[in-house]
């Protein structure tokens, strides 16, 4: 678990249970006769298609989940669940402890309005409107002045580098400018819940990577509770706090990074991390040793933030165990040379690295 | 309610003559149409303007010529002054059959609307004999076109006018094998073939009338054998004959009458001649002026005319 | 794949499956030819005409709902009487005056006049007080507004195209009858758009609408606005807005079609961002569906414009003033030049407005200019600086004029320069020179090719043209098509208009190959260099809107009343969406697709062959289908040249006792035979577009 679980609230962002979404005519029918046990196969031969199968899970304020999961796995499925752009065939969902299910249209809206902003893969801008126009956006359905509108966007524009280009169409820019176009527009109204819908998947591998770092930097500074679906299994260990890895609809495992990639708890789970090469990709805190009294660190000190691959050597080094710091410089774990030999190279042991 | 429409629209009609003096003509706009050929476009502008020296407002409305006795019978349209007897009449009477329109009495105007050749067909002996239509006989080859298979045509008016009068009356003289007839799709495709033919100096046997704007240039109506009542096969003759001299009626929306008296009554007594029609028609298509100036100088130069169906 | 191979050349039957379906339907067909001989009493050679009552049916129907059913009392004042007037009359009556007000209300802007002021006080009011009249706008002030609304939405090539325009107008003594059209143009477009987009947005938003819309507008933009004349005079009255209402049922179908097109395109997660971001469903609707759907609704806002002032001449057939009726006025007298300068004046406004509307809608704002209010309203205010002074000049016009023409004000109608003779001059020459070099031609063509074909397809027994009919659809779309065309073309069967609709259909067959053909190879060349694909298209929408009844005049000069004339009026017409289809078909193959070809060594040729064609195939396919309506639809406009084919009986309906069920029934043939040709030529694209995968 990461360390930051002792400064979550006790109630989560959003929280769901048993959520399910099937499509099909008789998809209501077939799921109370199923009594909660879902068969895709059966479900199929009955011309239903199981979107989400039994999802709970809950996410907490400033926590990043990633759900990752191939090409009709169902994550966009159970995004959309969650922001309700589909309805939920069974299931509860709570949004900041408010029943989303339960509310009608009106307070549907407020809530979008207020609280949640979402990114599209495909950038969904509006063709007709500028770069300015389309952040402007949301603002101007809540009903705010044009002017403050426009100011407010402006100031978007900015926090996605995107100055001097506001009067451009959405035709005008390359795939990745759009997509800043998308994220300004969806944190225009300042939502407290980020919905990511595969936001780099349609980029360039360089721009994805440049895009990765301008999110990472803005999650640094405004420390949203974030939902973001990747099919990218690299880009869930790089940004998130915890991954759900989902199949045919069901959620197989969600972790930290840290957990799924030293402990898979599934077949299809351990697919995606045999080939991952951990130190490139795991954090210094997420194989760190609890602090026990009494170790004898040495004189060095590595971030918890740090990549392993990028403080290995220096680790390698040492005889005695170092200090681990978070970015107050508060001491929150130890390492040693003999783990990150085993880290680096004992692939084989993975029961040991996870307990 | 159709008879009774009728019936009024006649008493109105009667009753009228005796009493227009005294009620006044409504303000409301006398609808004139105008159709698609010179002297009825004047003739509006003249009648408007003989209407206009009584006080009247007066509107103009482009109509196609057929579907305007629709038109006056339901009130759009108030009058109509050129109802040649030939092309219109059936729907005329179409019209009146259903009530609502009125017949507001026929110009002294004689109109002939029959088969002819040009002038030049004539003067320049095309086919010697003509215009006695015994010549035909003897020169179907002179009006043969690319489509007509080596017989003459007779470039007749839209079916519409007058049905199949012609393609009857071809057989009925005997000149079935010698000569075929084509519809033309309207007044201006004619017109368009006479002038192609004039530049040529071809033959062309075509539908015309007259009092008409090629009057000027010269045209000579086939002389047919004359024609008689009954010898239509309508009528139960057997169609060897020509055209009748026609008339050219008035007819008027069955309410004229009551709403604008005067100007019923002026319209009742106005009669054009051939001269008077043959002048409107030469000032637009000969001096090429506009057809409301051509009015305005017709109604100057003629009051000695058109004075005496105002008083 | 390599398995495949031994199958491969089995069999030929099964490889070239449908082809030798369609070889044997033929065989079957010139059987029937062969054996089933002409006998008016065999019913495989004509059918009896079951339907021969039904005009006479519709015509007392709407006969009686507008004379007699549900009668009421009205007192009219100036008989003083009461009348007995059919409840639906007074409507659709009531209507029509509300549609006439607007349109005389612009009007009198423009040019002045009374009836504004008519509608608020009466006739009499007017008549006593002469100085209630609405005086007319000086033309330069009409045209400076013009320029700087041009101006203001695009800049100066804009502002430049509507000066000319208007000054061309006005210089050439159109001014009068070109606001008159202006005027009833500028009504029956925005409703057109207007009803196009409710109708529009109620399809995509319910699929029962949909599908019940579906038929009325493939009706609707298959049926030859000709028939519907006489039910609009009766239903409408006659005038300008019995014009304005012909040209909307005319415009609207094609804008209902690309406004729900446009809206299917809208991808779902534009309309999930706009959900997202709080919209309420009519923000959807307006904010995020149609604002994303407007390439599409542009598309159709150009085709209204385009349709309103092709029906210029027609809709003066029931009384639309303005430049149509001033055009057949001038055809009458054979005045060419006169016609034509008419026909661009028309073209000029279809233009402007279109750029206009195009450029009000690409409008962009600039928020963060801080300006006065001067700066916002300037060109409002160039206006009104502008307004004042046109008036002064045209004020001074009366007092340098004294007498004459008031230039400054207004120029009349007919009174300005004119190009009449250059144009009469050269028609002349045309017919001195080619006249006699085309007889052979028109000989040639009549004898050999034209009167073998109308009698080939007149001597088609009706079972052998139902057999290739649904047989192809049984070919092309199954049992289905086989159903859906037997049951359109059973329609025709059954009136009395067969062999009529078997000459049309002669007439639009051959039309259609020749433009075809003419299509495919001149677009395809268009296609291959941007400056001629550009050129052809806007020659495509110069024709589409120029009135076809002034080329009528010189091609019957030279060919006669004769079927060439109709059909070269009808191929000029239909090769249009042939030309177009083509270049856009072909412009849209993907790049990389002809670069592989020519990495292939492909010759051109073989490029256009191999590439080019297969791939545009589905969109050619389409333009074919709109070849088939504008031939079928300039077919029955041929009758005004002179035709013995439904055409001639629809032109003779405008007359007839039952004009109303008459126009409307042959009306139905004429579109059900598109609608055949056009239920055809989908169900075969469809399947080609799954078999290249395009769809």
């Amino acid at each position: 678990m990461s360390t930051s679980s002792e400064t979550m609230p006790k109630e989560p962002v959003i929280k769901c249970e048993s959520v399910y979404k099937i499509f099909g005519e008789n998809a209501d029918k077939m799921l109370r006769a199923a009594n909660g046990n879902v068969d895709a196969a059966k479900f199929q031969e009955a011309g239903c298609v199981v979107g989400v199968n039994n999802a709970s899970f809950e996410v907490y304020k400033g926590e990043m989940l990633v759900v990752m999961g191939l090409s009709g796995s169902g994550k966009s499925t159970l995004l959309r669940c969650i922001s309700r752009l589909t309805e939920t065939t069974a299931g509860n969902i709570h949004i900041d402890g408010q029943d989303l299910l339960a509310m009608n249209n009106k307070q549907l809206i407020e809530l979008r309005r207020n609280k949640m902003g979402m990114v599209f893969q495909s950038f969904a801008l509006l063709p007709h409107k500028t770069v300015l126009e389309n952040i402007a956006f949301p603002l101007q359905i809540k009903g705010i002045s044009t002017r403050d509108a426009m100011k407010r966007a402006m100031d978007m524009v900015e926090l996605v580098s995107l100055d001097g280009r506001q009067n451009y169409f959405p035709r005008q820019l390359s795939g990745g400018q759009q997509q800043r176009v998308g994220i300004a527009r969806s944190l225009a109204v300042e939502p407290d819940i980020w919905f990511l819908d595969e936001p780099f998947s349609a980029l360039d591998p360089l721009i994805r990577k440049e895009m990765q770092d301008e999110f990472m930097r803005l999650q640094g500074v405004l420390n949203k509770t974030i939902l973001f679906v990747t099919h990218d299994f690299a880009e869930a260990l790089r940004l998130a706090d915890r991954i759900a890895i989902m199949k045919d609809g069901v959620i197989e495992q969600i972790d930290t990074p840290a957990n799924i990639v030293l402990n898979p708890a599934t077949e299809y789970v351990s697919k995606f991390t045999e080939e991952v090469p951990r130190e490139k990709v795991l954090k210094i805190k997420s194989v760190m040793d609890p602090i026990t009294d009494g170790i004898d660190f040495s004189d060095l000190t590595i971030s918890g933030d740090a990549i392993i691959e990028t403080v290995a050597e220096a680790v390698l080094a040492q005889t005695k165990p170092v200090r681990v710091i978070d970015e107050n410089n508060n001491i929150i774990g130890s390492l040693h040379s003999d783990k990150m030999i085993h880290i680096l190279f004992g692939k084989d042991d993975n029961a040991q690295a996870g307990a | 309610m159709k008879l009774k429409n009728t019936l009024s629209a006649a008493a109105i009609g009667l009753a009228s003559i005796g009493s227009h003096a005294m009620a006044a003509d409504s303000a409301e706009p006398i609808v004139i149409p105008t159709h698609n050929w010179s002297s009825q476009v004047v003739m509006a502008y003249v009648i408007g303007g003989i209407f206009e020296s009584l006080g009247d407002t007066v509107e103009y409305v482009p109509a196609d010529s057929q579907a305007v006795y629709e038109a006056i019978r339901i009130g759009d349209v108030t009058i109509s002054h050129e109802v040649w007897q030939s092309t219109f009449g059936a729907s005329f009477y179409n019209a009146m059959a259903k009530g609502g329109i009125i017949d507001a009495g026929t110009h002294s105007a004689a109109t002939l609307e029959e088969m002819g050749v040009p002038q030049y067909v004539i003067d320049d002996n095309l086919c010697p004999g003509l215009p006695n239509w015994e010549a035909l006989k003897n020169c179907p080859e002179v009006f043969a076109t690319a489509d007509s298979e080596g017989k003459g045509r007779w470039l007749e008016g839209p079916q519409s006018w007058h049905g199949d009068l012609m393609p009857i009356r071809l057989e009925a003289l005997g000149l079935g094998d010698l000569y075929t007839v084509k519809f033309a799709g309207g007044a201006d495709a004619i017109w368009a073939e006479l002038a192609s033919a004039k530049k040529e100096g071809r033959g062309i046997i075509t539908f015309n009338w007259t009092p008409n704007f090629t009057d000027a240039e010269g045209f000579a109506f086939i002389e047919f054998p004359a024609y008689t009542d009954g010898c239509r096969v309508a009528d139960g003759g057997d169609g060897a004959c020509g055209s009748p001299k026609g008339w050219l009626k008035k007819a008027a929306n069955y309410k004229f009458p009551k709403t604008h008296p005067a100007a019923y009554s002026a319209f009742s007594k106005l009669d054009f001649s051939s001269t008077d029609i043959g002048q409107m028609a030469a000032l637009v298509d000969i001096d090429g002026m506009s057809h409301q100036d051509a009015a305005a100088k017709w109604l100057a130069d003629h009051e000695d005319v058109w004075k005496p169906f105002v008083e | 794949m390599h398995r495949r191979v031994p199958d491969m050349g089995t069999n030929f039957f099964t490889k070239h499956r449908k082809l030798s379906q369609f070889v044997i339907l033929l065989i079957a067909f010139f059987a029937l030819v062969i054996l089933v001989k002409p006998n008016e009493a065999n019913v495989l050679w004509r059918f009896p005409s079951l339907l021969a009552s039904l005009p006479g049916i519709i015509n007392d129907f709407a006969e009686n709902l507008m004379f007699n059913w549900f009668p009421i009392q009205v007192y009219d004042p100036h008989i003083e009487e009461y009348e007995e007037v059919a409840l639906l009359r007074e409507v659709t009556r009531g209507f029509s005056r509300g549609v006439l007000f607007m349109i005389e209300f612009i009007r009198e802007v423009l040019i002045g006049g009374v009836k504004t002021i008519v509608a608020f006080t009466s006739w009499e009011f007017v008549r006593e007080n002469p100085w209630a009249a609405w005086p007319a706008l000086p033309w330069t002030v009409v045209s400076g507004g013009a320029v700087i609304l041009g101006y203001a939405l695009n800049g100066r090539n804009l502002a430049l195209l509507a000066g000319a325009a208007t000054v061309y107008i006005s210089v050439f003594g159109q001014w009068h009858p070109a606001m008159e059209t202006l005027s009833f143009v500028l009504v029956a477009a925005p409703v057109s758009v207007l009803l196009g987009l409710l109708f529009g947005i109620l399809s995509y938003k319910s699929h029962a609408v949909e599908v019940a819309l579906a038929p009325f507008l493939n009706i609707a933009q298959t049926m030859p606005h000709f028939s519907y004349l006489v039910p609009v005079t009766v239903f409408f009255g006659l005038g300008d807005h019995a014009g304005a209402i012909a040209t909307i049922i005319f415009a609207t179908p094609p804008m209902i079609r690309l406004t729900l097109l446009g809206l299917k395109k809208v991808p779902v997660e534009v309309v999930e961002a706009g959900l997202m971001n709080g919209s309420n469903d009519k923000q959807i609707l307006f904010k995020v569906l149609v604002p994303t759907a407007r390439r599409d609704i542009l598309i159709g806002v150009n085709q209204v414009i385009m349709q309103c002032l092709a029906m210029a001449v027609i809709a003066s057939f029931i009384g639309a003033k303005g430049l149509g009726f001033n055009l057949l006025l001038a055809l009458n007298q054979l005045r060419i030049g006169q016609a034509l300068e008419l026909g661009i004046c028309i073209v000029l406004i279809a233009v402007v407005l279109d750029k206009l509307s195009l450029a009000y809608a690409n409008k962009q704002t600039d928020y963060f200019a801080d300006l006065s209010f001067a700066q916002r309203h300037k060109y409002a205010l160039v206006f009104a600086v502008f307004f004042v002074g046109c008036i002064a000049v045209a004020l001074l016009g009366q007092l340098i004029f004294q007498d004459g023409i008031n230039y400054l004000y207004l120029i009349p109608h007919n009174k300005g320069i004119t190009t009449e003779l250059f144009w009469q001059s050269g028609v002349d020459w045309m017919v001195d020179n080619w006249y006699a070099g085309l007889q052979g031609f028109n000989r040639g063509l009549i004898v050999n090719v034209l009167q073998p074909m109308k009698n080939a397809y007149l001597a088609m027994p009706v079972s052998a043209t139902f057999l290739l009919v649904m047989g192809t659809g049984c070919i092309i779309g199954g049992i289905r098509s086989a159903l859906i065309v037997g049951g359109l073309l059973l329609f025709i069967a059954l009136t009395e208009w067969w062999d009529r609709a078997l000459i049309t259909m002669y007439m639009a067959s051959f039309s259609v190959i020749i433009s075809v053909t003419f299509g495919l190879i001149v677009g395809s060349i268009c296609a291959q260099y941007t400056f001629a694909s550009k050129a052809a298209l806007l020659a495509c929408d110069t024709l589409q809107t120029f009135p076809s009844f002034i080329y009528l005049i010189p091609v019957i000069m030279l060919f006669g009343v004769t079927d060439t004339s109709v059909l070269i009026a009808v191929i000029i017409y239909a090769t249009i969406p042939a030309v177009r289809y083509t270049i856009e078909g072909i412009r849209n193959v993907p790049p990389s697709l002809k670069e592989a070809g020519m990495m292939s060594g492909a010759t051109a040729f073989q490029r256009w062959v191999k590439i080019d064609l297969p791939l545009a195939f589905p969109h050619i396919m389409l333009g074919v289908n709109q070849t088939v309506i504008f031939a079928l639809f300039m077919v029955i406009i041929g009758a005004m040249i002179g035709t013995d084919d439904l055409g001639q009986y629809i032109l003779k309906a405008l007359s007839d006792k039952q004009g109303i069920g008459n126009g409307l029934m042959l009306g139905l043939c004429v579109a059900f035979i598109g609608l055949a040709v056009d239920h055809l030529i989908n169900t075969w694209a469809a399947q080609r577009k799954n078999a290249l995968g395009l769809s």
